[in-house]
């Protein structure tokens, strides 16, 4: 009996708490307006042509920070996994480093490069770049055994036994990285449009506060919400994607 | 032998600090916001002497703090009945599952709406997000109490309140310590987000303060402070858990990227 209910019914109390806000929220409520003037707040946002050119902008500097961010981060991983000495000299510099708020790069940054397009970018692959680092460098020390001892009885160089062993070893432990990465810079992203005025949807999240209009708020971060949702999932489906079809046997977390 | 990585970790860190106040101090590179690692130190010694600085540490601590315990109450509570009934997990998994990637950030223009620049608004920023690594540790944690267990509690006629503190919650203890910390390192990073664009008060203004004021030595020492401070409050609670659970309490990292 049980079985036969689908996922989606775990979606009855977020339901509920939306028609009844619906319902029992007056139209013009000052500080929390009904779910459908969140709507037609977006919608108005997206008629007069703000929303698409914002949407697109955050979404695109999200993505290329993320893949420069997951490039670096890789090579860095490999770097520092497999060359002892940079590990150990560079451990506690990292472990302090790890423990350090992402969000203070931000005003780092901004005093150092200005507000500037390229800046948003280089704080999303900076802090985005961090998890992705520290996942790698963990699962290069977690290769197996066995294929580093074969590696050690061929008389591999280093750079073939990256390629052949470390780098298709680690890419779970790159997966799992990326996932908490994904996260982050979705947040990133928005503080710095947020912190700094530069286009993005951050922008029209504090344009809307600023003008005490409640329900732009709102819808903005439903459709946030929405985004990062299909965000989370998308990466998701493509980490189980690659990890089902993985050729070394895999220990999954 | 155990020595060695952490010598070596200490003279990495003075290689990179020798060849920053190197490169800046030599004129190597002549950059104006660049301090040398020398010239923070003496920001960070300036700040010392002010009353303004303690002010705000205290402040973010005590955001943090009342931030976090309103999440580990919540998510804790929720977490607990979400993983002892299959009913209500059914039922709400899903909600929480939409509602949990949410980005914390977005929760800032809400929060200054509602609440203006308070500890009000503060609060709200932090508790979003904070909450969520308590709840899934404890839902998770209450969910994998071992059926032999339950059977154990059955056999013996526990009341709930009894099988509750003698049963799961001590079966769910280390996984909700997990939840607690991912919650609190959270907790610190939220705060000094809201105070970087919201509330203007504590660490997180301050560093905003100093880099609007073209101060790069000032705000670099807040830099350092901030991480002192995560460093700190995870270590405190690294502590505790090992004390509560002694034995099967593995050191985990400071941070707020552990998955």
């Amino acid at each position: 009996m049980n079985r036969l209910l689908p996922a989606w019914v775990g979606l009855a109390p977020l339901a509920a708490v939306l028609v009844l806000w619906q319902l029992l929220a007056p139209a013009n409520a000052p500080n929390f307006p009904p779910p459908l003037a969140w709507w037609r707040a977006v919608v108005t946002l997206a008629t007069n042509g703000s929303l698409l050119p914002a949407v697109v902008e955050t979404l695109w500097t999200f993505a290329l920070g993320l893949f420069i961010a997951t490039v670096a981060g890789f090579a860095l991983g490999i770097l520092i996994g497999t060359v002892r000495a940079v590990r150990e000299w560079s451990g506690l510099l990292l472990e302090f480093l790890r423990a350090l708020p992402p969000p203070v790069v931000v005003p780092i940054a901004a005093l150092m490069m200005g507000f500037s397009p390229s800046m948003k970018l280089t704080v999303i692959a900076v802090t985005a770049a961090w998890p992705i680092l520290l996942n790698t460098v963990a699962g290069v020390q977690a290769v197996p055994a066995l294929l580093s001892e074969a590696a050690r009885s061929l008389h591999l160089s280093w750079y073939r036994r990256v390629r052949h062993i470390v780098v298709p070893a680690s890419v779970p432990a790159l997966l799992v990285g990326l996932r908490v990465a994904v996260s982050l810079a979705i947040v990133i992203t928005l503080l710095v449009e947020i912190f700094t005025a530069l286009p993005g949807i951050g922008v029209l999240m504090v344009q809307g506060q600023r003008n005490y209009n409640s329900a732009q708020v709102f819808g903005l971060l439903a459709l946030v919400g929405v985004l990062a949702y299909a965000l989370t999932l998308m990466f998701a489906v493509i980490e189980g994607v690659v990890l089902s079809r993985w050729p070394p046997r895999v220990a999954r977390r | 032998m155990n020595a060695r990585p952490l010598l070596s970790g200490l003279g990495g860190i003075g290689l990179f600090l020798g060849l920053w106040q190197l490169i800046i101090g030599s004129g190597l590179i002549e950059y104006d916001f660049l301090p040398s690692p020398w010239a923070i130190l003496g920001g960070l010694w300036a700040m010392l002497g002010d009353r303004e600085f303690y002010e705000e540490a205290l402040h973010t601590l005590a955001a943090t703090l009342g931030g976090w315990v309103i999440a580990v109450v919540l998510g804790v509570g929720l977490g607990a009945l979400l993983g002892s009934s299959t009913t209500c997990r059914r039922y709400s998994l899903a909600s929480v599952e939409v509602l949990r990637p949410l980005p914390a950030v977005a929760f800032v223009p809400l929060a200054l709406l509602l609440f203006g620049f308070s500890l009000q608004m503060e609060l709200l920023v932090i508790v979003a997000p904070a909450l969520w690594p308590s709840l899934i540790n404890t839902m998770e944690g209450f969910a994998g109490v071992p059926q032999r267990l339950s059977d154990v509690a059955a056999s013996f006629r526990l009341s709930p309140i009894e099988r509750l503190l003698r049963i799961d919650l001590p079966a769910a203890a280390p996984s909700v310590l997990v939840g607690l910390r991912l919650s609190l390192s959270l907790a610190l990073v939220m705060s000094v987000v809201a105070e970087m664009v919201g509330n203007p008060q504590g660490l997180g203004y301050g560093l905003v303060r100093e880099q609007q004021a073209l101060n790069p030595e000032r705000m670099f020492g807040y830099v350092l402070v901030i991480g002192l401070v995560g460093v700190c409050l995870n270590a405190i609670l690294v502590m505790a858990s090992g004390w509560i659970l002694p034995g099967q309490f593995r050191r985990p990292q400071a941070g707020w990227d552990t998955p």
